[in-house]
């Protein structure tokens, strides 16, 4: 069973909490500090789910969806965007660009995993990942 | 001599005594039978007709007649005497019913009924006093003539005296005995009678008869109007009886009242009758006296004399009873062979114009047939070969006394031999100097004819001459009153048919004709008026009898012409009008009259016409036009508009009242006058010329139905005129006039052009303002870029702090979690105390947060909601669920009350729960011990909610302040009630935009009640 989350987030911090939350409940993490090497991770290890992080240096979130969506063997991969972009709209539009998922920043420990595990199920690229 | 004529006249009686008698025992025996009736006879002296004889009682061939037929129709006879016209009014009257010898007219038939069969007929012959010189009509030329009044003879005359141009004078006197008295007593000239009476009568007054023989008339018995006791139809039956007998009452009256027998059975008359018949016969008296020595001499002459003289009076007779012309030529010619003994007689016409040949027309003694070869040419000369064209030519008895023996007449024997005669005889016919024709007597004795029986057969001759012509003049007298009554009748339709009242009165002014439209018009019918005098019409009219119009063509009478709206003479004529109040069934109608006087054929006035005509409906359309034309002309006079017509060469003809002022001229300064020069000045004051412009008008009018120009007064002034101008048009469809009307804009173009300055003015002004505005916009352009791109600048700062705070507080917030989990290693009791108080600290810090992005949201205007339409009670139950633990923890009670009509609600769900959850969260943090209660219903087309508490309340002055940002009621607790102090705030901000309200009801100390309202 693929359990590998990988986390494309800029912030050295949140990445740190993320992974341990997530390690802690048993989730192989790895993680890319910017756009291009999330791309490359995630066509390379192929992971289970993906936490995007919005503000990210040289290419954004919205642009990695979009890159990731165009690549057919990761189609299937749920997009979870973690952000604290809460301004009107910032939800519709990440929606829009790809992502299976929405959850803001700050995230609440008690139930952030709960919430990844939820999106999982929800999963529709359950069934591409089983062929 | 009158000793004599009584005594003859009682010797009369006597001998009458018989047929007297006869008659006395017819008046006196009383009426036995049905038939048996009174009927009235007037009777009057006209001997021997009718007369009343010495012995008081009536006599005469009429009264013999009439007494015959009442004996056998069983009539009571009962004469009423009187003159000849008091007979006519009786019965006129009807209180007569009979009146004998009366000449038919056919103006009598409209006043009495006849008898279809006469009597007897008559002539009328004029007498004079012997020696007087008067023989024929032309010597009555001037003279004065006695005539029975109201008779047929003096209507007779007038008309044969008209033919002939004569004057006369007519005295008319009631009886022919004073008549013939006064002729010999030369009080007039001469007399009328009838024949009858004449011959019976002239003698005795010492008057012969004349040449004048005229208007042989029927004779007959008058009823009264319409006969009411059916006496004509016996009369006309037992006379039809009596003629056809020769022995009858008629013939034997006659011999009896006009043959000579007379004097031989009443010797006592002998001397009386004597001079009767000798005027009778037409032979002077004289002359039958002496022949009467002669016969005494020589009795053969006196026998042949008194075979003459019986031919003469037979043929008097026959000239007296014939009714038609051939008739008496065929009586005539009978009594010459049958009583005078002659072998043949003839009598024969020229027909003028055809030929110059004598037609016989009757004869006697010829064999049947015979007479057609009598036919002889009048142009023969020869006096041997023809008697007759010798008579005819020569006016002259011829005769011819040995026509076998002598052999001058060589020429004659053959036809005598053949015929049987010896002597013959011509006479010619003459009348009026023109030989008419011949009457031919042969004898078989050789010279028959000496001086003497020459003479007396002219006589006859004379006599059948008149005869004949007087037939003829009857005949042509029936024939013309034929025509006259066509004609009348003619008249009487015309007038009939006439559509107007037309009425004509006579000089007596009674009404003779009286038209339909007249009786249509005045409901009067014409029998009612006929011969009515007095005004009568007028009553038709007026309702009362006064002069009329008609009348007024008589005489000038101010009071009647009063009653006429006017009156007016033309020539002969008077014309009228009046409005008559009861006509038409009250409403009274206007009719207009003319009257002319009518004249006869010489030029004297014989009576009047009128003729009237309802005019009241012309009345009314004159009185309409009028009118219409008043209010017309007044419109135009007074119109508050320039009115002019002005003809094709540019000539005023038309300026009205207005006009004329407007201009300053008067009626006779203006008209006539070309309009260039007058109201239209030569040039505009901007230059224009305008004479151009009225010649394209006059050349062209319709063009220029309108036109704006400028016009000139009077007094030189300017001013300016918006005309409209028409082309009047004559009835042949050519220009005649231009009407044009004007009104004076002179004030609206000094406003135009007023308008147009401050027009100019403005649009200076408006240019410099636009410019000013553009400017200004300017201005504001950058003022706006530069705002929104503040407002960018602030949207983006917003977002960017949001974002920057967010990033290190999720680390703060989530590793403090890890930590209190215990996840990183278990915590001892202070190391979890404080961790939570970092934990508190930093969620009121992402509340602080939240709630300044909402505000910045909601004032920069990007905040939207999100309508959708939900059931409002499990929201409400959901955020009460919410703050459930919070309250428990508190033990604070909340109660829910949601009334059963809350239903669904359409709105931004998240946003109402943000409110709702606000609101639960101030009341549980305010409140330390009681409860928080949530009461909702639904409000018309709202949701009312409210959320009350028992906690510390609300100061007074500090509920004013209460919705504003950054406050929080008792600061100092600040760190006691957790909350940003933003929160009503937004709740506020986001109501304003739902539509709704929020308000709060406090006690300080005892709770307060926090309110929203939104829409349904």
């Amino acid at each position: 069973m693929n359990n590998t989350l990988l986390i494309i987030e800029d912030n050295e911090q949140n990445f740190y909490m993320m992974r341990f939350l997530l390690e802690k409940n048993d989730f192989k993490v790895i993680g890319a500090g910017n756009g291009r090497q999330g791309i490359e991770k995630a066509l390379h290890h192929k992971p289970r789910a993906i936490l995007l992080d919005i503000q990210l240096p040289e290419m954004d979130g919205y642009a990695v969806a979009e890159e990731l969506k165009k690549h057919g063997e990761l189609g299937n991969i749920p997009i979870i965007a973690v952000t604290s972009y809460a301004m009107v709209g910032d939800r519709e539009r990440i929606l829009a660009a790809g992502a299976t998922g929405y959850i803001e920043k700050p995230i609440d420990p008690e139930t952030f995993v709960a919430e990844i595990i939820q999106y999982l199920s929800k999963d529709p690229g359950d069934q591409g990942r089983q062929q | 001599m009158t000793t004599n004529r009584n005594t003859s006249f009682r010797g009369c009686y006597f001998l009458n005594l018989p047929i007297i008698l006869l008659s006395l025992l017819i008046v006196g025996t009383p009426a036995t039978g049905a038939d048996n009736q009174l009927i009235t006879v007037g009777i009057y002296e006209n001997a021997p007709k009718v007369f009343i004889s010495e012995s008081g009682k009536p006599a005469g061939i009429f009264i013999d007649i009439i007494e015959y037929i009442a004996k056998r129709e069983g009539w009571h006879l009962q004469y009423v005497p009187g003159t000849w016209g008091e007979g006519l009014d009786r019965l006129e009257k009807k209180e007569i019913d009979l009146m004998p010898d009366v000449a038919y007219t056919a103006d009598r038939e409209t006043l009495f009924a006849f008898h279809k069969a006469p009597v007897l007929s008559s002539w009328f012959q004029v007498y004079a006093r012997k020696g007087s010189g008067i023989k024929s009509i032309l010597d009555l030329g001037g003279k004065r003539i006695a005539v029975l009044e109201r008779s047929v003879q003096q209507q007779a005359f007038v008309r044969l005296a008209d033919s002939f141009g004569l004057n006369t004078t007519l005295i008319s006197l009631p009886n022919y005995q004073t008549v013939f008295e006064r002729v010999a007593r030369g009080e007039v000239d001469a007399a009328i009678t009838n024949r009858f009476y004449g011959v019976m009568h002239a003698k005795k007054f010492g008057l012969e008869d004349t040449a004048v023989v005229f208007s042989p008339s029927d004779l007959f018995f008058a009823a009264s109007k319409k006969d009411p006791k059916q006496l004509l139809t016996a009369i006309d039956h037992h006379l039809l009886d009596l003629k056809k007998d020769t022995q009858s009452i008629y013939y034997e009256s006659l011999k009896r009242w006009t043959s000579e027998e007379v004097r031989f059975k009443f010797p006592v008359w002998l001397k009386a009758l004597g001079l009767v018949m000798c005027a009778a016969l037409l032979i002077s008296l004289l002359g039958s006296v002496v022949l009467k020595y002669k016969v005494n001499a020589r009795t053969r002459e006196l026998l042949k004399i008194n075979r003459v003289l019986s031919t003469l009076s037979e043929c008097n007779q026959a000239l007296v009873r014939s009714t038609d012309e051939a008739g008496l030529l065929d009586a005539i010619c009978r009594i010459v062979v049958d009583i005078g003994g002659y072998h043949l007689a003839w009598v024969g016409f020229s027909e003028t114009g055809t030929d110059e040949t004598i037609h016989p027309v009757a004869q006697a003694g010829f064999e049947e047939g015979n007479l057609a070869t009598v036919n002889t040419n009048w142009s023969h000369t020869d006096p041997g070969r023809s008697l007759t064209s010798n008579a005819f030519r020569t006016r002259q008895p011829c005769s011819a006394r040995h026509i076998l023996t002598d052999p001058d007449l060589e020429l004659l024997r053959d036809e005598a031999l053949r015929r049987g005669y010896s002597s013959a005889l011509v006479l010619p016919l003459l009348a009026e100097g023109e030989t008419i024709g011949v009457l031919g007597i042969y004898s078989v004795e050789p010279d028959a004819f000496d001086t003497e029986e020459v003479a007396q057969l002219t006589e006859l001759s004379g006599n059948l001459a008149f005869g004949i012509v007087g037939h003829r003049t009857r005949d042509a007298l029936k024939q013309a009153e034929v025509q006259r009554q066509e004609v009348q009748q003619r008249f009487a339709d015309i007038v009939e048919f006439l559509p107007d009242a037309t009425f004509v009165i006579d000089q007596d002014k009674k009404v003779i004709v009286w038209n339909h439209a007249c009786e249509a018009m005045t409901g009067v019918k014409k029998d009612t008026l006929f011969g009515q005098g007095n005004y009568a019409y007028a009553e038709a009219f007026f309702g009362e009898r006064r002069p009329i119009l008609v009348d007024l063509l008589d005489m000038a009478v101010p009071e009647v012409e009063a009653t006429y709206k006017y009156v007016k003479r033309q020539g002969d004529k008077i014309y009228g009008e009046s409005f008559f109040p009861r006509f038409k069934d009250g409403q009274g109608a206007h009719l207009w009259g003319v009257a002319s006087p009518l004249y006869d054929r010489d030029g004297q006035r014989c009576g009047a016409i009128e003729t009237v005509r309802d005019v009241s409906e012309q009345k009314i359309l004159e009185k309409t036009l009028r009118d219409s034309e008043q209010k017309y002309r007044e419109l135009v006079m007074l119109a508050n508009s320039i009115i002019l017509r002005w003809s094709c060469d540019g000539h005023i003809t038309f300026l009205n009242e207005f006009g004329q002022k407007f201009f300053g001229y008067t009626d006779t300064e203006i008209l006539g006058r070309h309009v260039l020069g007058t109201i239209v000045p030569e040039n505009e004051k901007s230059g224009r010329n305008l004479r151009p412009l009225i010649e394209e008008i006059l050349s062209d009018p319709q063009k220029f139905e309108r036109s704006i120009n400028e016009n000139m007064r009077s007094n030189g002034e300017r001013v300016w005129i918006d005309w409209t101008n028409k082309v009047v048009l004559d009835a042949q469809g050519q220009m005649k006039e231009i009407l044009s009307i004007g009104s004076d804009i002179t004030d609206r173009k000094l406003a135009d052009e007023q308008i147009r300055r401050l027009n100019d003015e403005l649009r200076r002004h408006a240019q410099v303002l636009e410019q000013r505005v553009a400017e200004r916009t300017a201005e504001l352009v950058v003022a706006k870029d530069r705002a929104e791109s503040a407002d960018r600048i602030k949207s983006a700062f917003l977002a960017t702090m949001s974002h920057e705070l967010r990033t290190p507080l999720n680390s703060i917030i989530g590793f403090t979690g890890i930590l209190l989990q215990g996840l990183a290693g278990p915590l001892n009791e202070e190391q979890q105390k404080q961790m939570s108080m970092v934990q508190g600290s930093s969620r009121h810090l992402l509340a602080l947060i939240n709630d300044v992005l909402d505000i910045s949201k909601i004032e920069a205007g990007q905040l939207a909601l999100s309508l959708t339409s939900f059931a409002l009670r499990p929201s409400i139950e959901k955020m009460v669920k919410i703050v459930t633990p919070l309250a428990e923890k508190k033990r604070i009670a909340l109660v829910l009350d949601i009334a059963d009509d809350v239903a669904t609600v359409t709105s931004d769900q998240l946003r109402l729960e943000q409110i709702l959850l606000n609101l639960l969260n101030n009341a549980i943090k305010f409140t330390e011990k009681g409860y928080v209660r949530i009461f909702c219903r639904s409000d018309n087309n709202n949701y009312v909610l409210s959320v009350s508490d028992t906690g510390i309340g609300i100061q007074p002055e500090k509920i004013s302040g209460l919705f504003q940002p950054f406050h929080q009621i008792d600061t100092g607790l600040s760190r006691k009630h957790e909350g940003t102090g933003l929160g009503l705030s937004i709740c506020k901000k986001l109501l304003d935009m739902m539509g709704g309200t929020i308000g709060v009801e406090s006690h300080w100390g005892q709770g307060s009640t926090f309110t929203v309202r939104f829409p349904k």
